[in-house]
């Protein structure tokens, strides 16, 4: 069995009184894609930010390709590579710039060359000298996807990388995804069920915080019925937890 | 090595900046009509006081400093570039650390600029020279100092106008404080103002000529401590996410 990648135990996040995340514990391996699914508000971008180091567990921890996020923070932040939900950008940057920022403030050496060759990776050549301000939604999300990938990390983590971009740039976005993760270790985030069920080897459906279900799509459609679309296998199980908190 | 990568960063920013120049334009217009007062006095009654531009940019810096640093956090945060910097891996001291020296060399680059004053003075009489050095090291440091305040309030809040505010208060708070000590005549109570004062560091020594270790050291130390303050202000925000 290889090493896991992602290793999370019961890692839980309060806000005051709401629970955002509660008890989560998975694994992720390398070459594996693993799809974080949930409605609004179930703690998909709560989780990330915990597993990036941005925000610290109230309980429980993980270890990002064997080290520990809270006590050996630096190095598991340097295996990560992160895309949050709105792509963060210096608007007054080039394409160029940006990226060559983030290549040198994670400690690339060949900082420009590594630039360079991600801008290509994302299609973003033709672009390298325009200002951040005038790159169009999907540019940025693209431009987000470099940023993530400079210095090569063997875990990705991408929080809901399809949203607010047409329809042919998301189809790219799941082949880029799919590319990468037969390398890499990617946790990625949705609220698409159909998404998830085309992109992910593994979904893990999270609802108000918990995990309700975790496997194979394939496995998650069988318990359910032979042809049921996610969508339902989702509806059914967060109609359950209703019915059960009542 | 993470210092100096966002301290390119912020230097650059300051330079493509409208608004960092308005504020150099602000800085140099004001000296320089107050220059020009005082050399037009220095030819009837007093010699020209080679200490002049520190001496105002001591109480200005009251309001530049905190309109330098207020975007310095602010707009990390709207951008959520923030939350990329927290993720990277870095610490929040060199990431503060390389902004403080951005500001600080942008703020000397400007003292530069009313080096102009100095010449011009030299070309008229034969200033002090070594007063007016004294004088603008001290107004080195002490804008730095100034700076550094000005960075906590900005990390402290994502508004940079309620930034911008709280700085320029403390700042005329510890501006103040140099002004009561002043009026103490018990001589004990008057230092003990003094020394909480950021301007009585400068005031009593580099102002008037005289570099004191203990005023050096003192800068240093607030700097220091400011920039520490920063970021564990930013570290704690992560605890709210
Ligand atoms: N900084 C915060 N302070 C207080 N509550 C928060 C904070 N961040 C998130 N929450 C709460 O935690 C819960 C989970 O939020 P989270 O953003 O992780 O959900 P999500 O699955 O990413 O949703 P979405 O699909 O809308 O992005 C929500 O109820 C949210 O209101
Ligand atoms: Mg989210």
């Amino acid at each position: 069995m290889t090493k896991a990648m992602i290793e999370v135990t019961r890692l839980t996040k309060r806000f005051g009184d709401r629970i955002a995340v509660d008890h989560v514990s998975f694994l992720a391996k390398p070459g594996e894609v693993v799809g974080l699914l949930g409605p609004n508000g179930a703690g998909k971008t709560t989780t990330m930010r915990m597993l990036t180091g941005f925000l610290p567990p109230s309980e429980g921890g993980a270890k990002i390709a064997g080290h520990d996020i809270a006590a050996d923070s630096l190095n598991a932040r340097r295996n990560v590579g992160y895309l949050p939900e709105r792509v963060p950008v210096y608007p007054d940057m080039t394409v160029r710039e940006y990226v060559f920022f983030w290549a040198r403030l994670r400690g690339q050496r060949d900082a420009r060359a590594r630039a360079d060759a991600v801008i290509a990776q994302v299609n973003l050549s033709e672009r390298r000298d325009t200002l951040i301000r005038n790159l169009s939604k999907g540019m940025r999300q693209r431009l987000g996807f470099a940023q993530a990938l400079v210095h090569d990390p063997p875990v990705l983590i991408l929080d809901e990388p399809t949203i607010g971009i047409d329809p042919r740039q998301v189809i790219e976005v799941r082949d880029t995804v799919r590319e990468l993760g037969r390398t890499k270790t990617v946790l990625f985030s949705t609220h698409i069920l159909s998404e998830a069920e085309h992109t992910c080897d593994r979904v893990i459906i999270l609802h108000q915080g918990r995990i309700v279900a975790q496997g194979q799509p394939s496995d998650l459609k069988r318990k359910l019925r032979p042809d049921a679309t996610l969508e339902e296998v989702f509806l059914s199980i967060v109609g359950a937890e209703r019915g059960a908190d009542k | 090595m993470t210092s100096w990568i966002v301290f390119r960063r912020e230097i650059a920013q300051f330079l493509t900046t409208p608004f960092a120049y308005v504020i150099g334009a602000a800085v140099l217009l004001l000296t320089g009509i107050l220059f020009n007062r005082d050399l037009n006095i220095s030819f009837s009654t007093k010699p020209a006081d080679p200490a002049l531009v520190p001496g105002i940019l001591s109480f200005a810096m009251v309001f530049f400093a905190p309109l330098l640093t207020m975007r310095m956090f602010a707009e990390e945060q709207r951008e959520g570039t923030m939350e990329l910097l927290l993720t990277a891996p870095v610490r929040e001291l060199s990431i503060v650390l390389g902004k403080f020296l951005g500001a600080w060399a942008y703020f000397t680059l400007l003292l530069l600029l009313t080096g102009v004053y100095q010449v011009i003075l030299l070309s008229i009489t034969a200033p002090d020279l070594g007063h007016a050095l004294s004088a603008y090291i001290g107004i080195w440091l002490y804008g730095g100092a100034t700076l550094t305040v000005g960075m906590v309030f900005s990390a402290l809040t994502e508004n940079q106008i309620v930034a911008a505010f709280l700085g320029m208060v403390a700042l005329m708070l510890l501006w103040l404080a140099d002004q009561a000590g002043q009026l103490f005549s018990n001589i004990d109570v008057a230092i003990i103002f003094r020394t909480m004062s950021l301007q009585g560091h400068f005031s009593t020594s580099f102002a008037s000529g005289l570099m004191r270790a203990e005023d050096v050291a003192f800068f240093a130390g607030i700097i220091a401590v400011m920039l520490f303050i920063t970021a564990q202000i930013l570290e704690s925000q992560r605890w709210h996410g």
